[in-house]
């Protein structure tokens, strides 16, 4: 145990270590960090009803949540009920196997950026079966390129600078691209044409579930979650039983407070709203499905550890998240560690939702980076409380064994000397 | 923290107390370290015994109120000891609350220092306690001081890296974050930073050495008192 100790922590204190002494990375992250700030203070600027409105979702999530059984119910009806099939994985293996048996191997296809996707690592397992995958959101495209992992859950590629994506896309072209942002946003548009096009599946993740109607709502602004839910024949669309509300309204609801905290826009460029797979009933009023949208609509609702997390009384708040992303760009840690702080997901609430879905293992380490400075709450739409579920989380990895060696030598130092250094009270003055 | 670590600041409250009058006393050798780091790093069983143990040494002297120039002792005193060991029998304040109460006996007794003064909000008294006001009436009462806000401040303002176990577990990322903080937030033209916590005051210090003046706020007033 005491080597294994020592690994946990001397692993992750090296990639904790290489984020910080980082300065390319550091440099598209405080860019990243100052572009949003602003914008964002400008949007809640202009949209002063969102005061009242954070709070009603906050009173919609908390009755989702509580209701989160039956409404995983009403949703797999509501999607069957339109001729969509819909699923519910309880763990990343069943998940797994559900994206197996959907997509086969051999087979084109396009994603859109799906955390829920990197939580039960789909990529790998579509790869194993001989799928070609291609990530669509321009961030995930950059890191799929550059072989790396998600820093952030809204903005994938936030650590890499313009210079670092004109490398990697001159790579793929082979020939020389300028490090200007609108031509490498260029670039990624004319490549990932055709792939749209001619992919056989497309899997997305979702925003948010509207259980009585089974709506799938996809929020994005560049484009491609649409044209990688209605291109491709066959849609998969994975996503977390957390997603759901009982109604069209409350989703809306979610809907307008999502876009102005998760990137500072007043709202985003696209909404999909995706009820079943398309359909026609224009020669002789007969009902086809698959019209020019797909013909097979496939919705695979994750627990994978959310069951549980509902059932604690502190930790049932991370539920609430509705991951607008703004607590990581506003966290003080996170501005200097970036993707080393966390593991798929990030900050302070990124924490507890590893820690549920991927294991504790994972975050054990990167908990004793975190200040409980409380910041997250202040700046959350939600205002969920990130610090107090750390220092649960703390509590509860102790107790597993992940003491972190320098806090238990001053908790020896605080009960033998009653101090944390472990002087002699006899050398005080 | 402050006893041992940032032995000035303790040294300037007491003896700032003692040049405004205050009659005061400290648990001298007895006086033990309040358990927020305990608190913070998930060991809660020796956290409770710790509250214990200095809800008793407190009580047992007579004490019915403390005063604390550390914002973490401060908020596990008041807001946390209530939940590990129950009722406590003396009130428990910040110095900057304090200080605040017994402005009358500051105003009129500091003499003019000129300088442009930031002040660092710290976690555990700004967002933890919401004492947002004191230190920052506390340094205008200073006769030349100007106090110029940073970037982030109030409930905002962000965080100097070193709570919460960080700086034992990873110095090397506390002392980063106060470089980070200090280099975005701080206004150019400030020439002095004030704190109101000894870990703020150590790390940001210790983080920028030559660059930046520190103090905390008992100090900057006892630097002030002319009598
Ligand atoms: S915790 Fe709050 S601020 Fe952070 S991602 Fe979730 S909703 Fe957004």
């Amino acid at each position: 145990m005491e080597n294994a100790e020592k690994d946990w922590i001397v692993r992750k204190r090296e990639e904790l270590k290489s984020w910080m002494n980082d300065d390319k990375r550091r440099t598209g992250l405080s860019r990243a960090i100052s572009a949003y700030t602003s914008a964002k203070e400008r949007a809640l600027s202009r949209l002063p009803e969102l005061e009242e409105l954070r709070k009603e979702v906050r009173g919609i999530k908390e009755r989702s949540i509580r209701e989160i059984d039956a409404l995983v119910k009403v949703t797999i009806d509501s999607v069957r009920e339109v001729r969509g099939e819909a699923y519910l994985a309880r763990s990343a293996a069943e998940a797994k196997e559900i994206v197996s048996e959907l997509t086969g191997s051999g087979k084109l296809v396009v994603k859109s950026k799906s955390l829920t996707g990197e939580e039960i690592g789909i990529n790998e397992v579509l790869e194993e079966n001989s799928n070609r995958v291609y990530e669509t959101d321009l961030g995930e495209f950059i890191i799929q390129l550059r072989g790396e992992k998600p820093t952030h859950i809204i903005n994938p590629s936030v650590h890499v600078p313009r210079e670092e994506v004109a490398k990697t896309f001159s790579k793929l072209l082979g020939k020389g691209v300028s490090p200007e942002i609108p031509e490498l946003v260029g670039v990624a548009r004319e490549y990932l044409r055709d792939k749209f096009c001619n992919a056989d599946i497309g899997i997305t993740g979702a925003n948010v579930v509207a259980a009585n109607t089974g709506t799938i709502f996809l929020v994005e602004n560049e484009g491609n979650a649409r044209f990688v839910s209605n291109a491709p024949p066959k849609h998969i669309c994975l996503t977390g039983i957390e997603k759901i509300v009982p109604t069209l309204q409350d989703a809306f609801k979610v809907l307008q407070v999502l876009p102005p905290y998760a990137t500072g826009v007043f709202m985003s460029a696209y909404v999909s709203l995706i009820t079943g797979p398309s359909k026609t009933a224009d020669i002789e009023k007969t009902i086809v499905y698959g019209a020019h949208g797909p013909k097979e609509l496939h919705l695979i609702l994750l627990d994978n550890g959310r069951t549980r997390m509902a059932e604690d009384s502190v930790f049932v708040e991370a539920l609430y998240c509705i991951r607008c992303g703004g607590c990581m760009y506003e966290c003080p840690i996170y501005r200097v560690l970036g993707g080393s702080f966390g593991n798929n997901y990030f900050g302070g609430i990124g924490l507890i939702w590893s820690a549920f879905t991927t294991g504790e293992e994972g975050v054990a380490v990167a908990v004793d980076a975190c200040t409980k400075c409380g910041r997250c709450k202040e700046v959350c739409p939600l205002g969920i409380d990130t610090p107090r579920m750390v220092e649960r989380l703390k509590e509860t990895l102790v107790k597993r064994g992940f003491l972190t060696p320098r806090h238990e030598e001053i908790k020896r130092n605080i009960l033998e000397k009653g101090n944390p250094f472990g002087e002699d009270e006899a050398r005080r003055d | 923290m402050s006893r041992l670590r940032s032995k000035g600041i303790s040294d300037s409250t007491m003896a700032l107390l003692g040049k405004m009058g205050i009659e005061f006393d400290t648990l001298g050798a007895e006086e033990g370290c309040c358990g927020s780091v305990l608190l913070r790093t998930g060991q809660t069983g020796a956290a409770s015994r710790v509250a214990e143990e200095t809800v008793r040494r407190i009580a047992s002297r007579g004490f019915g109120e403390v005063i604390t120039a550390c914002p973490g002792c401060y908020r596990t005193m008041s807001s946390e000891y209530p939940q590990i060991v129950g009722d406590i029998p003396f009130r428990v304040r910040h110095i900057s609350q304090f200080l605040m109460e017994k402005e009358g006996l500051l105003r009129g007794r500091l003499g003019t220092v000129n300088a442009r003064v930031s002040y660092h909000d710290p976690c555990h008294l700004g967002r933890h306690m919401g004492v947002y006001e004191e230190p920052r009436q506390l340094i205008r009462l200073i006769p030349g001081v100007e106090l110029l806000e940073m970037k982030y401040n109030r409930s905002r303002a962000l965080c100097c890296g070193s709570g919460g176990g960080v700086r034992s577990a990873f110095p090397e990322l506390s002392r980063e974050v106060a470089r980070s903080v200090v280099a975005d937030n701080l206004p150019g033209e400030a020439d002095l930073l004030v704190t109101a916590c000894p870990f703020c005051n150590f790390n940001i210090k210790e983080a920028c050495p030559k660059s930046l003046r520190v103090l905390d706020l008992p100090e900057l007033l006892l630097s002030a008192w002319r009598g």
